[in-house]
């Protein structure tokens, strides 16, 4: 019985796994596709080096673990590191911690809320509706 | 005794200290007032914009907790025509951990609902001429001080130049009134951060033609080259003595399969600016691509002369080309 499984599943299975590796070596180069991009060439505007190039290239894991770290739901987190660009991955893998996010809470002392009371009707902030 | 002398100095040291402390405060706040004065326009933008304007149809969704980011988002997008929910952006743009919205993420929101992000140049006149072209403007203020920051994202939507106001959607208050004064010193401390979102096709009223680039192509990087078409077209009408943007166009044109387009652009490109040897060098590789031998060796010698960060890829191609 076994056996005979394993003569049919046999050359089911060597065909699946040929026709699987066939697309990589079959797929032709599209010609001429070995243009210049857009980003290269802004990036060489900027005057930015490989290294920092790969830099940015590498943060995209670092920022997909903070976004973990930080709660973000798990199904959403690979939407949301490939909807960034270079740059700003760069920016969230090194800064995340120090970019504001907004929220429009103060997470302060009650003391603070004085001076801000002030400011607020000095016309600095804008805090407290009712000072308008 | 003992404690007499102990306690005298303690409490002249307190004393001293808030008088310090109370001086400190008004210089303080005397510096920051100095700072804040109601933000001049330039002639040409009173000019240029009318005295009174308000974008009705941009619809209002109250923040609740602290989520002016998704609110905020929701605003500018439906306006944009994008149907979408302030209960579906909460997961793709609020950040748990801390309790708010970062920048970056509120840009690469914008783009996976295929729209362009453009971050704006960090003025109230460019703000206002945004509002006069129609497109309502994402804002970020720190509507507390420095040290103990209220970061907080909100919508322009309008302004009255006769009394010096703009209008807002903000926090739980559709159409909210805040004088130039007071807006510009809270958005001074974001650095005057704000963007306008836009479809594919449709430019900010003032941008640069470098910024907007950068901004098309992270677009292109998510969506792909067939969205960002209409925006790199757009962008070449725009800036039409700008190489680097026919550059641009060409490469997304090349992308989607149009290959003479591209041929075009290049071509339009190093018309614009011959010393551009990025676009000879594409140039040369999409005649390559065509079969044009000739067209190709002439673009990538005018390439190879070049010097620059391109010139050796461009005299490898060259090279390449005599071997066949």
């Amino acid at each position: 019985m076994m056996k005979k499984i394993c003569r049919y599943l046999s050359p089911l299975l060597i065909t699946a796994l040929l026709l699987g590796s066939l697309p990589v070596a079959a797929a032709p180069a599209p010609a001429g596709s070995d243009l210049i991009t857009t980003q290269a060439a802004l990036n060489a505007e900027h005057g930015q080096a490989d290294r920092e190039r790969i830099h940015e290239i590498l943060a995209r894991d670092d920022v997909r673990d903070q976004l973990v770290a930080q709660g973000v739901d798990l199904a959403e987190v690979e939407a949301r590191v490939a909807a960034l660009s270079d740059a700003e991955a760069a920016q969230m893998a090194e800064q995340l911690e120090q970019l504001p996010a907004g929220a429009s809470v103060v997470g302060a002392l009650f003391a603070v809320f004085v001076i801000l009371l002030v400011t607020d009707i000095l016309g600095l902030t804008n805090v407290f509706p009712f000072t308008r | 005794m003992i404690d007499c002398l102990t306690r005298q100095p303690a409490a002249a040291a307190a004393r001293n200290a808030r008088h310090a402390g109370v001086l400190a405060l008004v210089l303080c706040l005397l510096l920051l007032t100095g700072c804040a004065t109601t933000p001049r326009l330039a002639d040409s933008t009173e000019q240029a914009l009318p005295r009174q304007l308000l974008l009705e149809e941009v619809p209002f969704h109250a923040q609740r907790d602290y989520q002016c980011g998704p609110a905020s988002l929701a605003m500018v997008l439906n306006d944009a025509g994008v149907d979408v929910e302030v209960d579906t952006l909460i997961p793709q743009v609020f950040l748990p951990g801390r309790e708010g919205s970062v920048q970056p993420e509120m840009l690469a929101t914008v783009r996976r609902h295929g729209q362009i992000p453009f971050v704006i140049e960090g003025h109230l006149d460019a703000l206002l001429l945004e509002l006069a072209a129609g497109h309502p403007v994402v804002v970020m203020q720190n509507l507390a001080l420095p040290a103990w920051p209220m970061w907080h994202y909100a919508v322009a939507i309008g302004f009255d130049l006769e009394r010096n106001e703009l209008i807002l959607h903000s926090g739980e208050e559709p159409r909210r009134i805040e004088s130039f004064r007071r807006f510009d010193a809270t958005w001074a401390r974001s650095d005057r951060w704000a963007f306008v979102a836009l479809p594919p096709g449709e430019l900010p009223a003032g941008v640069r033609p470098h910024r907007a680039m950068e901004a098309i192509s992270a677009f292109e990087g998510v969506q792909g080259a067939e969205t960002a078409l209409p925006a790199w077209e757009a962008l070449a009408e725009r800036f039409a003595d700008s190489g680097l943007v026919h550059f641009g166009l060409g490469n997304a044109r090349h992308t989607t399969g149009d290959a003479s387009g591209a041929i075009d652009a290049f071509a339009q490109a190093v018309a614009a600016e011959p010393g551009l040897a990025v676009a000879w060098l594409n140039l040369g590789l999409a005649r390559r691509g065509q079969g044009d031998a000739a067209g190709a060796r002439e673009a990538l010698e005018q390439a190879a002369a070049l010097p620059g960060h391109w010139q050796p890829h461009a005299r490898e191609a060259l090279a390449s080309l005599e071997e066949r």
